[in-house]
């Protein structure tokens, strides 16, 4: 095999196993960016972070949400906002800095975090 | 028997076959459990033989630690003969062996908790994100949806029982608080395995195999009012690999290196390295080759 067509398979690997591992990533965030209080689930998104934040601008302490279920949820909101907001930077802060590590890996064994002898 | 205090805990099934060491897994699991949820009341139920290999190659201590409630049951031989199906070890090893699954539906019965997460013993605990499930509203979820984590890769046959028919739920993971409609559903269970040819022919799933997915999916579907997708789901998406994956090695107490087999070239593979996210791992053998090396990680403090 020429050593052109050897450098391509070697490249198209590399991307299949970059994109598969990015597509990893978006899995664990949305796995993170879920939120579960009194009995009902939340995916912590920017939808819920705005609506949060304006409920706290009309000044409301308390509030009825519907959850993934479109249960309604009573929760408080002050701590409820704040709780999701720090959630939010800290997963969305390590996936870029996940992903930011990705961008730049050139090789499947950077990639996958492993020295060239897979260890 | 040592009975566990009531409250929220794991139940497992872990029956050995010849050349799967289910109960191991068992242990594995238990400690990866103890490590991410933060819970010590696990149950697993298994059968003498598999317990008594398990005090020989593990060691009584580590069984202890790792469990603090064993229920002991007798196995039915006549199932176990019967339910035969291949096992997998990639697509280069395949193997014919027994499928002792029968039991299952004995979960809520056998659950010294109020509230229970029933495991396999191949879905391994990698994040806290079951914790979620604790004091829902929901008094029994069940997953549907389900992701391969080789993206590229869809197996339409797992959507559902037949391909005109109702949604297949994935027993893997079950959430249940001790109720009158998740004792229901449990009998309901029990119904549909203990009369499995007439539930055939109505729902028509392929195949001679017993699955629990089957029989949950139709109880499911039943205790719905004959609705689909009727039992809500898990607050976490089930995560899956295939038994025609491999794993490369364990890295630590929640990240692995995965072999997955590319989709248009069986017996191929690609790495991936899955982290933190709870994983259902199809390919047991291949949980048997790192568990040393998994038990060691888990076990750290």
């Amino acid at each position: 095999m020429s050593t052109r067509l050897t450098q391509a398979l070697e490249f198209a690997n590399y991307r299949v196993t970059l994109n598969n591992q990015q597509a990893v990533l978006r899995a664990k965030t949305q796995s993170l960016l879920s939120y579960s209080i009194n009995g009902g689930t939340f995916t912590i998104d920017r939808t819920l972070l705005n609506f949060c934040k304006l409920l706290l601008e009309e000044q409301q302490t308390e509030a009825v949400l519907l959850d993934i279920y479109n249960n309604p949820i009573k929760i408080e909101v002050k701590s409820f906002y704040d709780e999701v907001l720090s959630r939010y930077f800290e997963v969305t802060n390590d996936y870029y800095a996940e992903y930011e590590k990705l961008r730049k890996s050139r090789k499947v064994h950077k990639v996958l975090d492993l020295n060239e002898e897979g260890k | 028997m040592k009975k566990a205090n009531n409250g929220r805990g794991i139940i497992m099934f872990a029956h050995n076959n010849a050349e799967i060491d289910y109960f191991r897994l068992a242990v594995v699991n238990s400690f990866l459990i103890q490590r991410h949820l933060g819970i010590k009341n696990i149950t697993v139920v298994t059968d003498s033989a598999s317990l008594d290999y398990a005090e020989k190659s593990l060691g009584k201590a580590t069984i202890d630690s790792a469990i603090n409630n064993i229920i002991v049951v007798e196995k039915d031989k006549k199932f176990k003969e019967q339910n035969i199906r291949t096992f997998k070890d990639t697509s280069h090893t395949a193997k014919t062996l027994s499928f002792y699954n029968v039991n299952r539906c004995d979960a809520y019965d056998l659950s010294p908790y109020e509230e229970t997460i029933l495991l396999d013993v191949d879905y391994l605990i990698l994040s806290n994100t079951l914790n979620q499930c604790w004091g829902h509203n929901e008094e029994l979820m069940m997953n549907w949806r389900y992701q391969d984590i080789m993206y590229e890769r869809k197996d339409p046959t797992l959507n559902r029982l037949n391909d005109f028919g109702i949604t297949m739920y994935w027993a893997t993971v079950v959430y249940f608080r001790k109720t009158p409609y998740a004792e229901s559903f449990f009998n309901c269970v029990k119904h549909v395995k203990n009369n499995k040819q007439y539930y055939q022919d109505m729902y028509k799933w392929k195949g001679h195999l017993y699955r629990n997915d089957y029989s949950f999916s139709i109880a499911a579907h039943i205790m719905s009012g004959f609705q689909d997708r009727g039992i809500p789901q898990l607050p976490t998406t089930l995560y899956k690999t295939f038994d025609t994956d491999d794993v490369h090695s364990a890295i630590d107490d929640s990240t692995m290196i995965m072999y997955l087999e590319k989709p248009r070239s069986p017996g191929d593979f690609m790495l991936t390295k899955w982290s933190g996210v709870d994983l259902h791992v199809m390919n047991k053998w291949a949980i048997n080759r790192i568990s040393e090396d998994m038990l060691s990680h888990a076990k750290r403090t």
